[in-house]
């Protein structure tokens, strides 16, 4: 049976713009504020819901719900940064106490609200895709062509805005920041806000593509945070050479492997790396 | 002036002796709970806490050498594994493998130590994630080898039997295991606590502050941070070995990434800065989901509800509570970003 | 000699801190190290200890060749060391900061500290009088009790002074021992100084106070990294090379 290159080409790269887009938000936040955000995966899972019960419950269209769900969850982010990011900024550890928090609590109202059984979103755009000899799901080509068009979205915004710029700055050194006028709190909301849009975004893709249930946002998370230490702090065009590198270890190695010796390669790759670089691979030096 | 040192000097005292009474009182409570407790399932919640507050108690030992691990279930897995596979392959007693499979984390630790531990502080966070992970998986793969989903058929403890002064057997003796586990965990806890008190404890301070200091006074930081590792891997091991000749099946859930983020926050919650730091904190957290079971699925919202006030309002963790000095509850000021914090 | 280097050269890409250094420190003396800002002063200390690795050329101490071995073991050696930038183990009271830079001597084994023998608590007690004498010489035996980051500026240098102290060295290296200090302090300084000199320490020192050439034997002029004056104090202040390093060249108004 030989391997048609193509068709694990267009896997590689269904699979590494999932992770990139889940990622992405995640990278934000990280390199702008320092922050390790664990809350992103409940984030994510409840852009999933939001976009399910606008469209499944209440019937609204699909892309429109999408739509409202990245405005809302995006909203929430300012409640997110003004009152569970802003108090603990420069300690991480009670930072990371109140993500999980966030987590914890999150979980167990979507879990009373809506229970646990497993739901799923139809797919944005039904149907496969054939030609050349290669087959790709529709969904999966529309999450890809949205995430690269996000991803390009924010690598220019940050190169090319002055909040961009600001953010920059900012990632590098808060306080010089801070004294060069800066308005460091509008900086952080904005991030917070996007990388919440985003984690939204990918929530209501995903939901179509994988399930949705309160817990799925659990394995995304550690996904997200391969491939953002992978990447490096402070470099978000950075996660695209890493969602790229473990998309393609994920789709090419499970041909071989069993699913849970396929993580321990790719998790092996990662320590390997930081072993030597722990700034990762695009990342500043520490 | 004289009578006014006196004063100083007894309060000091009195409270020297408080510490030491409450501790006498707690310890008796300890070792009556069986008595009064005779509920299989309550006896069980208090043995997994148990064991979880020496895994947590090693973690911030290694922590105090400013290292934080997040993927200690890990070396809690490898001493379980290694003893239940060392008594159930090979037929050896769990009196010994208990002590084997803590030997084996320990070595693990030593194995990967010189690496992992050269990388620095959050980077060694995520090394340790990364690392425990992998780990849990390795079991995963391990299992499908041999085509078990679990291990299972651990022997417990064999019984104990000294003719004339003793004879226990542990088979579905809930009392006897809470017995041993608390022995045990004083014994662990005693040694971490010495350890941390003495000038090997002060050394790992020291290179947590400054690292460059510490080398500069002939400090081989390379050398202290794994033997931190190494110690808090022994202990790690011993308790996981514990748990599973206590649950008597092991499954690689056990010990992945939620369950390592747990520990670090039962940490964190508890309180960096003291040694009882952990103990509170892990005890808080698996007492309290039990206690209040009778809420279902609203007893997570308490515990969340707990790890927000802590969080907002015992910086310093839930021991700090018990602090002399310190400011205990702080006020909640506008403008906080950005304070210079102690 | 105590203390010597052989065309020392360290290069952090394309920038050389130190070009082709060669220095000599004898027994008993105090040698000053001066030059402007950014003239690699720190670096030297740096590369003396082990903190870089040189590019090329040699640090011999006592004969043996160091280039190269690691701050611990420089430590081992009997170099002690302070830092410009006043580091410390800033939570530790100052006496726990001396108390745990006697590290080295005598040593203490991880199973004695464990089981807190009778040797350790002995080995423990002589920690702590040594310490005490320390605090005393540098005379901050008063404040024993304070935290350190709570130290006011002139302290933490002395605690410094203190730590390094603690390490037992036959070579000091004082990396701007004075800098930030007021009037009294300097002068309480550099009577501790003189004390320890008598006591037969040797003493690389670099600073900027010119106050302070008065104490040493013989001064060292870095600029770029490379050595261009060296000589007694008072013909140092009058070099030419010397005032073109620090002041510039004349313009021609």
């Amino acid at each position: 049976m030989g391997i048609d290159v193509a068709q694990v080409a267009i896997n590689v790269l269904m699979l590494s713009s999932m992770y990139i887009l889940m990622a992405l938000g995640f990278a934000i936040l990280l390199s702008v504020l320092g922050i390790m955000n664990f809350a992103h995966s409940v984030i994510y899972m409840v852009g999933g819901y939001i976009c399910y019960q606008l469209a499944v419950v209440y019937g609204l269209n699909q892309w429109f719900s999408l739509i409202l769900a990245t405005v809302i969850v995006g909203l929430f982010g300012l409640f997110l940064e003004r009152f569970c990011f802003r108090p603990f900024f420069g300690d991480g550890n009670r930072t990371m106490v109140m993500t999980l928090a966030i987590i914890v609590l999150v979980e167990t109202i979507v879990n009373i609200l809506v229970g646990t059984q497993v739901r799923s979103l139809p797919a944005f755009v039904p149907g496969v895709i054939k030609g050349a000899g290669i087959s790709v799901s529709a969904d999966r080509l529309v999450t890809f062509i949205i995430g690269a068009v996000l991803t390009a979205t924010m690598i220019l915004l940050i190169r090319k805005t002055m909040i961009g710029q600001k953010m920059l700055a900012i990632s590098q050194d808060s306080v010089g920041a801070a004294l060069q006028g800066i308005n460091i709190y509008k900086i952080s909301s904005t991030a917070t806000v996007v990388a919440c849009a985003l984690a939204a975004v990918s929530g209501g893709l995903m939901a179509a593509i994988l399930r949705l249930s309160p817990y799925i946002g659990d394995t995304m998370l550690v996904k997200a945070i391969e491939i953002v230490i992978l990447a490096g702090i402070g470099s978000i065009s950075g996660v695209v050479g890493a969602g790229l590198i473990l998309g393609a270890l994920d789709s090419c190695l499970p041909l071989y492997l069993s699913g849970a010796a396929t993580e321990v390669v790719g998790l092996c790759v990662i320590i390997l790396i930081l072993l030597f670089r722990p700034q990762g691979l695009f990342g500043r030096e520490a | 002036m004289l009578k006014n040192m006196l004063k100083i000097d007894l309060s000091y005292q009195k409270v020297k002796y408080a510490k030491i009474f409450t501790g006498i009182v707690i310890l008796l409570l300890l070792f009556l709970i069986p008595v009064f407790i005779h509920k299989p399932y309550y006896l069980h919640i208090f043995i997994l806490a148990i064991i979880y507050i020496i895994v947590v108690c090693s973690l911030r030992t290694v922590a105090l050498s400013g290292q934080v691990s997040i993927g200690h279930a890990a070396f809690m897995a490898i001493g379980a594994y290694a003893s239940g596979i060392l008594a159930k392959q090979f037929g050896l007693t769990p009196w010994l493998t208990i002590f084997l499979g803590a030997v084996v984390s320990m070595l693990f630790a030593l194995a990967i130590g010189f690496p992992f531990t050269r990388v620095r502080a959050f980077y060694f966070s995520m090394v340790s994630l990364f690392g425990g992970i992998a780990i849990m998986n390795l079991i995963r793969v391990a299992e499908k080898w041999t085509g078990a989903t679990s291990l299972a058929g651990i022997p417990p403890l064999d019984s104990l039997n000294i003719p004339g002064i003793v004879q226990i057997t542990f088979s579905n003796q809930k009392a006897a295991y809470y017995y041993f586990i608390l022995i045990v965990a004083l014994l662990c806890l005693a040694f971490l606590y010495s350890l941390e008190h003495s000038r090997i404890g002060m050394t790992w301070k020291a290179i947590s502050q400054s690292h460059q200091v510490a080398s500069s006074v002939g400090i081989n930081e390379s050398r202290y941070r794994v033997l931190a590792l190494a110690v808090g891997c022994f202990f790690s091991g011993l308790a996981g070995a514990c748990y599973a000749h206590y649950n008597l099946v092991l499954t690689p859930s056990t010990f992945g990434f939620l369950p390592s983020i747990y520990l670090v926050m039962y940490m964190l919650v508890g309180g960096l800065g003291s040694f009882w730091g952990p103990v509170l904190g892990t005890a808080i957290f698996v007492l309290v989901p039990e206690i209040f079971r009778w809420m279902k699925e609203y007893t997570p919202l308490l515990v969340g509800g707990i790890m927000v006030i802590v969080v907002f309002l015992l910086p310093k963790g839930m021991v700090s509570l018990f602090y002399r000095n310190e400011p205990k509850i702080r006020k909640i000021h506008k403008k906080e970003a950005l304070r210079y914090d102690a | 000699m105590m203390l010597k280097t052989e065309e020392l050269t360290k290069n952090f890409g394309g920038l050389t801190a130190v070009n082709k250094l060669d220095l000599q420190v004898h027994e008993g003396e105090i040698v000053g190290l001066i030059g402007p800002n950014g003239a690699g002063k720190t670096t030297v200390f740096n590369l003396i200890t082990g903190v870089f690795r040189p590019t090329s050329g040699k640090v011999i101490f006592s004969g043996e060749n160091i280039t190269g071995c690691k701050p611990h073991e420089a430590a081992k050696k009997g170099i002690g060391r302070t830092f410009q930038a006043g580091f410390l183990f800033s939570d530790f009271t100052v006496l726990d900061n001396v108390v745990a830079s006697f590290f080295l001597d005598p040593r203490v084994g991880f199973w004695e500290a464990a089981f807190k023998t009778p040797a350790y608590w002995k080995k423990e007690a002589y920690i702590r009088r040594q310490a005490l004498d320390i605090l005393r010489v540098v005379g901050m035996a008063d404040v024993q009790s304070e935290l350190a980051r709570n130290l006011p500026h002139g302290y933490q240098k002395t605690l410094g002074l203190a730590r390094a102290l603690a390490v037992k060295p036959k070579l000091l290296l004082l990396d701007e021992p004075l800098a930030g200090m007021t009037q009294s302090e300097i002068a309480f300084s550099l009577q501790t100084l003189a004390h320890i000199r008598q006591q037969g320490m040797t003493i690389l020192m670099v600073e900027h106070n010119m106050e302070i050439m008065k104490l040493c034997d013989r001064v060292v002029v870095i600029n770029f990294g490379h050595k261009i004056a060296e000589g007694l104090p008072e013909d140092i202040q009058q070099n030419k090379d010397v005032m073109e390093a620090y002041l510039g060249v004349e313009d021609a108004a």
